[in-house]
């Protein structure tokens, strides 16, 4: 038997029809669909069996493939989600998703197809309980899983003939498409595993890129020597900063960010070089052969330390470590709490949060016929990227070209040009198409976070629960770059004090470096960090004043004509309509927030679920076996 | 109090729509095409939200056609107007609205040349679900047939669209200043089940009431407003990114660990249409506003069921439970007599 695995072929039925191919030792089952098959409906998520996204059948079994050996294929049966109808068909259970709309970014759907799909094999007749059960081990950051609930019993029903299969079809549009419920038009291709998003892309000639990162927070880069990596067998080329053309820096608001870490590092994780090679493993034993030389600097990993005089300085250009400052005023605020009858201070603090978007960052450059540098990328925002990669590779803004390829999730965190600046300088380097895919550990360990914020408030009231003032500061983490922190500093001003008419605040958000994971744009921009302290701050102030929670947010809510915070009069102010449907539609009992909990009359009504406790896709087997015993 | 305790919170919100503090715009192209079908070109690519099926709509309302019938071109810096980034809740408002009037102004050209055809006002016409007719006549004709007829006069029925959002900066002293001409409201309800033994939170409940302008497509609004809800969920209980020195301890899944199907509360949603005056399909948005209000009604939940404030996020179940400890040590040093006995 021959050692050399390269000799050994590997044979199996994939949907249906007997392949056989030569043996990467390497390859795990999805990398063999993907790479060798072309079959990519199946993603990687996490390539550690904690997502789904890479579920397929292997002799009838969902297995998710990004844990199995290619090896262990070997002889078996697989489906895959383009195996699960004819081409160009759809199953009831694909059907069913694409009518309630239970795809969005559509990433993690066809391991949550397979997962649903499984469920229903193994239990035509599961209830709500168990089919939640059986999609625990899918992630989705998109849908909040409710669609997709919804979906797996629509298909449940119509497969078991409760209700005709006409149920899937278009809603009528009446007399107008507008407020109809239109069915998503990309969901056919995402159910079925036919989109193709920047990772499953290919080109002719393509090579692969893998990153050196930083593994300090804070460290003056002394040498970087590429030449063993260069002279690598396989490896195309390596960039670094040395290899920018033109102005290096981008960001959101300040281009603070060099596309790979220059004279030093500010968090760990940083890029400092990248190779693109033939493979995926020779571009990372490449990795290992660059020498850089690191000389550790006093790290700032505090929000509050980045202010204290003496604070290291991360950036030369802010020696008080602040990004952004926000100041907003507005009455006079003194005057405000003198004639408060009751004064409330506290402070909120929120975490870092991951985007945890199902598509880790991935992207394909090539530079065309014409010398178009060009980037395909799940970029959320193309126009600010083509500019600021023409002034890094000083090139007119029509030699760059970016292709906004399907957004496996963004959140806001795809909004940042992170990888794209390297992946241009090892195309036009290399002078071949470059494709990079983050790992999860490289997504989770170096992207940009939600900032972690620190609020403290005061607030004063009248005994009738009128706000007459608020002092409102919020110190936010940035981070080691800019990214969005401006932005977001300013969002959280405006919003801070929520939809309420107050006469008399001062607002101040600071922005601050710090050598931890930077911190960027994530859906709500600063809103949510805000809005949690001043609609936490108005519970406390309504059980001290003995007032209803709709009540004190009422009796303050802004109105047409109103002031807003930045003094911007409003003519339409809905919050009033909206607190009176959201009082009645959850049926809220009247009371002031005295944690009366015990005594409510309004909870567990028929809108609201049943807590969970495991074992519903057991308790067929319970009763079976209990009917056996009696 | 038992083990387990119920509770219910609320919490309102406000949101901007469109980029910030400043002047917002967004391009689109639009063209009807052969077989009554049409094309819109604008930079703009789904991320998840829908936007490519609210286009489709709106093109398809705008110029008489079906949605299926649009082909909407890809997002590309070398080949469509721009529509600047995928966020900040500027979608349908801004591409929405840019599409609206490049549709507008491709039917237009259509109109003219039917009109002359038919010998009757432009104003008279109307279109819809690939048909095209002229009102209080009998004439009434495919799409289709209308473009090839526009064609054979000489004329490729063409529009551009350009929609702008005038948001003024800040002033850098004081931070007056209008940043958003169309704002949104909202207001969530949860209800949560605390188990004082483990410190455990789930979330049974969750009634979602937002002013979207004018729904394009509810059940994608639906569709955002609970996607929302659980990335709230997930910040209020669960997700936190660990650092210590600047490195991570929570670089996978099964350390940052997110809303699984098992978690999710029954979302009730209801939508209020107060349409924005300022645009032409008085849509507005959703994307970002659906999760401002969620954690803190889940914490003012937390506090009605067990009387304990989580004022730092998230609420894990390590959290809960030494707030419980805390209160009822305090309870129990304010009652002397009691902890005597």
């Amino acid at each position: 038997m021959s050692d050399n695995v390269s000799d050994r072929k590997l044979s199996m039925t994939v949907n249906g029809r007997k392949i056989s191919r030569p043996m990467d030792g390497n390859y795990r089952l999805l990398d063999f669909l993907r790479e060798e098959l072309h079959l990519t409906g199946a993603k990687e998520g996490c390539g550690a069996g904690e997502c789904g996204t890479c579920s397929v059948f292997v002799d009838g079994k969902l297995v998710k493939s990004c844990l199995m050996p290619t090896a262990k294929a070997e002889g078996a049966e697989i489906q895959t989600v383009e195996g699960l109808a004819p081409r160009g068909e759809l199953t009831v259970l694909q059907r069913a998703f694409h009518k309630t709309g239970a795809s969005q970014c559509g990433y993690c759907i066809p391991g949550m197809v397979m997962a649903a799909t499984s469920a229903l094999r193994a239990n035509p007749f599961a209830d709500i309980e168990e089919i939640k059960e059986r999609l625990g081990g899918n992630i989705c950051r998109c849908t909040g899983y409710t669609k997709i609930f919804e979906a797996v019993e629509l298909a449940r029903d119509i497969l078991n003939g409760q209700i005709p299969a006409t149920a899937l079809d278009a809603e009528s549009a009446g007399n107008s498409f507008i407020g109809n419920n239109v069915r998503r038009l990309d969901a056919p291709s995402k159910v079925s595993g036919q989109l193709k998003y920047a990772g499953d892309m290919i080109m002719p000639d393509m090579v692969h890129m893998q990153v050196l990162r930083s593994p300090h927070a804070h460290a003056r880069i002394v040498s970087i020597d590429t030449s063993r990596a260069e002279a690598l067998e396989g490896v195309a080329c390596v960039v670094t900063a040395a290899d920018v053309p033109g102005i290096d820096g981008f960001g959101v608001f300040v281009h603070d960010q060099p596309v790979m870490a220059r004279e030093k590092v500010r968090y760990v994780g940083e890029a400092v070089a990248a190779v693109a090679a033939e493979t995926v493993e020779i571009a990372r034993q490449a990795l290992s052969l660059i020498d850089v030389a690191y000389e550790p600097l006093p790290g700032l990993f505090d929000a509050e330390k980045a202010l204290e005089p003496g604070a290291p300085v991360i950036h030369d250009y802010a020696p008080d470590n602040i990004v952004k400052h926000i100041p907003v005023r507005k009455g006079d605020v003194a005057k405000g709490f003198a004639e408060a009858d009751l004064i409330v201070e506290n402070t909120y603090t929120t975490q870092q949060v991951e985007h945890a978007y199902l598509e880790p960052e991935a992207g394909l450059a090539y530079v065309d016929h014409d010398g178009v540098v060009t980037v395909i990328s799940p970029s959320q925002n193309i126009t600010h990227h083509r500019h600021m990669l023409a002034e890094i590779i000083a090139k007119p803004i029509n030699k760059v070209r970016f292709i906004m390829s399907p957004v496996g999730g963004g959140f806001g965190g795809k909004e940042d040009m992170i990888y794209q600046g390297m992946l241009a300088l090892a195309a036009m380097k290399s002078g071949r198409p470059v494709r990079l895919i983050y790992s999860r550990e490289e997504s989770i360990a170096t992207t940009a976070k939600r900032h972690p914020s620190i609020v403290t408030y005061k607030m004063g009231l009248t005994k009738d629960g009128r706000i007459t003032a608020v002092t409102f500061r919020m110190l936010a983490d940035g981070g080691a770059y800019g990214m969005s922190t401006e932005g977001v500093m300013r969002k959280a001003a405006i919003l801070s004090l929520g939809p309420y008419d107050i006469e008399n605040c001062t607002i101040d958000t600071i922005g601050v470096y710090t050598n931890n994971t930077p911190s960027g744009a994530f859906r709500t921009f600063g809103g949510m960090q805000a809005q949690f302290a001043t609609e936490s701050h108005l519970d406390i102030c309504a059980e001290k004043l003995g007032l209803d929670p709709f009540e004190i947010r009422r009796r303050n809510m802004m109105v047409p004509g109103s002031l807003t915070h930045t003094r911007q009069r409003l003519e339409n102010v809905s919050i009033g309509q909206v607190l009176d449907v959201a009082e009645s539609f959850s049926r809220w009992e009247r009371g002031a927030p005295t944690s009366r909990g015990a005594t409510r009359n309004d909870l567990g009504g028929p809108d609201v679920r049943d807590a969970c406790t495991l074992g519903a896709r057991f308790r067929e087997i319970v009763e079976n076996k209990s009917k056996e015993v009696a | 109090m038992g083990r387990l305790a119920r509770g219910r919170g609320v919490a309102a919100s406000w949101y901007g729509i469109a980029r910030t503090a400043t002047i917002d715009r967004a391009g689109a192209w639009a063209e009807l095409d052969d077989g009554g079908t049409a094309k819109i070109v604008t930079g703009v690519t789904e991320i998840g939200e829908g936007i490519l099926t609210v286009l489709a709509q709106i093109a398809a309302e705008e110029l008489g056609v079906r949605p299926e019938d649009v082909t909407i071109g890809d997002n590309d810096t070398a080949r469509s107007p721009e529509a600047a980034h995928a966020g900040a809740t500027r979608q349908t408002y801004m591409i929405g609205n840019s599409v609206a009037i490049a549709c507008r102004d491709a039917r237009v050209k259509l109109d003219g040349e039917i009109a002359s055809h038919w010998g009757v006002e432009a104003s008279s016409l109307k279109a819809f679900n690939g048909e095209i007719w002229a009102e209080g006549t009998n004439k009434r004709m495919p799409m289709e047939e209308a473009v090839a007829i526009c064609k054979r006069r000489g004329v490729v029925p063409v529009g551009s669209g350009s929609f702008t959002a005038h948001g003024t900066g800040l002033d850098p002293v004081d931070g007056s200043g209008a940043p958003w001409q169309a704002y949104v409201f909202g207001c969530q309800v949860a209800e949560v089940e605390v188990d004082t033994l483990t410190g455990e939170v789930q979330v049974l409940g969750m009634w979602a009431v937002h002013d979207v302008g004018r729904a394009i497509n509810p059940r994608g609004v639906e569709g955002q407003i609970e996607g929302g809800i659980v990335q709230g969920l997930g910040q209020a209980l669960m997700e936190d990114y660990q650092l210590k020195e600047g490195h991570t301890s929570t670089h996978g899944f099964a350390k940052y660990i997110l809303p699984t199907a098992l978690d999710i509360p029954q979302i009730n949603t209801r939508l209020v249409e107060d349409p924005d005056p300022r645009s032409p399909l008085g849509a507005k948005g959703i994307g970002e506003p659906a999760l401002v209000p969620t954690a803190p009604a889940i914490m003012n939940a937390i506090y009605d069921a067990v009387g304990v404030r989580i004022t730092s996020l998230p609420a894990t179940p390590e959290k809960v439970l030494a707030a419980l400890a805390a209160k009822t040590a305090a309870e129990r040093a304010a009652e002397p007599a009691l902890a005597a006995e």
